[in-house]
């Protein structure tokens, strides 16, 4: 099958004063339309680093990142924003909703920058608030949500544009343990529904356990390329 | 419309610090409009009392009376006068036209002489024509008399002769064909002009006084009133063509270029409001753009999350000088709706300027609801609270994504 999203010799390191800490080295994997994959690892193995070159939120130093079939390493900003506008869902470890928009206006986000009608906007956001529980609190802030609900605010707006892949940075990090199964339990049943891709960083053993494709993240080397 | 909304909601959003923001641009509205009507209404008065002063809305003298000096007085005076206001009355907006004499002499109460500068009118028409005489004692000029002639003194010039009431005066001058003469004159009233050094000098007689003592059936000029101010290019321009139509050597005068003082005034407190004006727009500036650079900072992680989902660059900028021109716009209503009730403040309070430097007559303080200062003002604070959410809209733009949704 082909790769949504493929990295090929991606190598990214940062600047720590005059100290340069490499980040990611060398790094190849493919994600294939569909998966419901965990990158694991401690804490400051690159997780982060490496969903943001995925994502297309940061450039890698050397090596390729190929969405669909097209190189967009060298996209230019805009053109990045544009990808990411089109074929990429995001949910945030802290949810990263917009505070002064409804839970609705939040989901709805995405489908304005696609251009989307107002008709299809109205239908496909309603949809997702349904199926996230979530239709009844649509005219609610974040702040009069609890934190579950917040993220099931985001897994919506993540999915409202329909990406090819929809990138979760330690999505149940900032919940409670049943929360956090909800919030999972919901993300597995929409990536059955959709096929869309979830590729998620996590270090808890919980979420590991539920993954079909675990990648070991162990200072920026993937060890675990394996399923 | 979204970007709009968000917009408008962050403005809510810390409330405190948007009130703080809004209470400099209602500060500034309130001072720009305020000022800004009262300065008007102060050139609209002094317009109308310099108008009503005498200046009349234009001015018809001999063609060669304001570039040549004459020798003898009245020498380019105006001769077949009443022919020539016969003519000008018929012009449309022309209200009424009187007669003036300027001329200089001295006037004497038997003991000490001091030099005037003596005007001629025609005190009924001029009464109808609405031009004031602040008379401080008696009475104003009758237009005929049974005994002598009868003259209005300036409180300087009464003061220095110490004449009172019905005194009788002597004014001595050169005629119009050069020889000495002398009428002597019953003090009826004491006026003031409302600037001292005038009222050191100056007296009036009536046009037929001033005629008898210079021996002449001329007058300087013809004085013509108008029925509105704003006629007045109007009525010049239909007079200009009376006078070319009938070969008339005359030359005409606007107000406006005879009002000196006016345009003085009107020059500085225009300069006087523009420095007000850069004052209110720094202070606008200054206070704006920390509030914005802060909000920008409160809302970084914000700017990532929405720049991570596609939002361009220039939509994030979008956001934020939009939130600066809404905040500038509904704190610029607000304060137009404070200045428009202070006007109504302080017009109701009937309050008193002290005179003005040069002046011996206080004005009332009357505020000017002018439109077109309350549309610039707000325009002005719109646009002022654009400018100020730039440089934070660009900084914002600027972000790094993978920075933004790191900050804590």
């Amino acid at each position: 099958m082909e790769n949504v999203i493929e990295l090929q010799g991606v190598s990214k390191s940062y600047a720590l004063g005059k100290t340069i800490v490499p980040a990611l080295d060398d790094v190849h994997v493919g994600f294939e339309a569909g998966e419901f994959t965990a990158i694991a690892g401690p804490s400051g193995s690159g997780k982060t680093t490496l969903l943001n070159i995925i994502g297309c939120l940061d450039k890698p130093d050397r090596g390729r990142v190929v969405v669909g079939s097209e190189d967009v390493t060298e996209r230019t900003l805009p053109g990045l924003a544009e990808l990411r506008a089109k074929q990429l869902g995001f949910i945030f470890q802290s949810f990263n909703l917009i505070e002064v928009l409804t839970a609705y206006e939040n989901v709805e986000y995405p489908l304005l920058l696609r251009g989307i009608s107002p008709v299809e906007r109205r239908r496909r956001t309603e949809e997702l608030l349904r199926r996230v529980g979530l239709y009844e609190k649509r005219k609610h802030r974040p702040a009069e949500l609890s934190g579950g609900q917040r993220q099931r605010v985001a897994v919506a707006r993540a999915l409202v544009g329909r990406p090819s892949a929809v990138l979760a940075d330690e999505p149940t990090a900032n919940l409670d343990s049943r929360t956090s199964e909800e919030v999972l339990g919901l993300m597995q049943e929409l990536n059955a529904e959709r096929g869309t891709t979830f590729i998620f960083s996590t270090h808890d053993a919980r979420i590991i356990a539920r993954a079909r494709r675990v990648l070991h993240l162990v200072d920026g080397h993937l060890n675990g390329k394996g399923d | 419309m979204a970007y709009l909304k968000i917009a408008y909601r962050n403005l809510f959003r810390n409330r405190r610090r948007t009130a703080i923001t809004a209470s400099v641009i209602v500060f500034g509205c309130t001072a720009l409009v305020i000022a800004g009507g009262f300065i008007e209404s102060m050139f609209d008065g002094l317009r109308e009392a310099t108008i009503s002063m005498g200046l009349g809305h234009l001015q018809i003298y001999n063609e060669k009376f304001l570039d040549q000096d004459e020798e003898r007085p009245l020498e380019l005076g105006l001769d077949d006068w009443e022919r020539i206001a016969a003519g000008v009355s018929k012009i449309e907006h022309v209200r009424q036209i009187t007669p003036r004499i300027d001329f200089t002499g001295l006037l004497s109460n038997g003991e000490k002489s001091v030099v005037f500068l003596g005007t001629g009118v025609n005190p009924q028409v001029e009464r109808d024509m609405g031009f004031q005489v602040a008379i401080r004692e008696g009475r104003d000029l009758s237009p005929e008399t049974d005994g002598a002639p009868e003259v209005l003194l300036a409180t300087g010039l009464a003061k220095s002769l110490n004449v009172h009431l019905g005194d009788s005066l002597t004014l001595l001058t050169t005629t119009a064909d050069g020889a000495l003469n002398g009428i002597d004159v019953t003090v009826c009233g004491i006026v003031t002009t409302g600037f001292a050094e005038y009222d050191a000098r100056a007296l009036t007689v009536t046009v037929d006084s001033a005629g008898a003592l210079l021996e002449t059936s001329k007058v300087s000029k013809l004085v013509v009133l108008l029925d509105k101010t704003e006629n007045t290019d109007q009525a010049f321009a239909a007079l200009q063509g009376l006078l070319t139509s009938r070969n008339w050597p005359l030359r005409l005068k606007k107000w406006i270029e005879l009002a000196t003082f006016y345009k003085q005034v009107v020059t500085w407190f225009t300069a006087i409001f523009a420095f007000l004006g850069i004052i209110i727009f720094v202070l606008v500036v200054l206070s704006s753009s920390n509030t914005m650079l802060m909000a920008v900072m409160e809302r970084v992680r914000e700017i990532g999350t929405l720049m991570a989902f596609g939002t361009a660059r220039t939509k994030v900028i979008w956001i934020y000088v939009l939130e600066g021109a809404l905040l500038g716009t509904l704190g610029g209503l607000l304060g137009l709706g404070v200045a428009w009730l202070g006007i109504l403040v302080i017009n109701a309070a009937n309050m008193v300027m002290p005179a003005p430097p040069g002046s011996t007559e206080g004005f009332p303080i009357v505020v000017y609801k002018v439109p077109a200062i309350f549309v610039s003002t707000l325009l002005l604070m719109t646009v002022t609270l654009t400018i100020s959410s730039v440089v934070p809209a660009v900084k914002a733009s600027r972000l790094k994504i993978v920075d933004a949704l790191n900050h804590s």
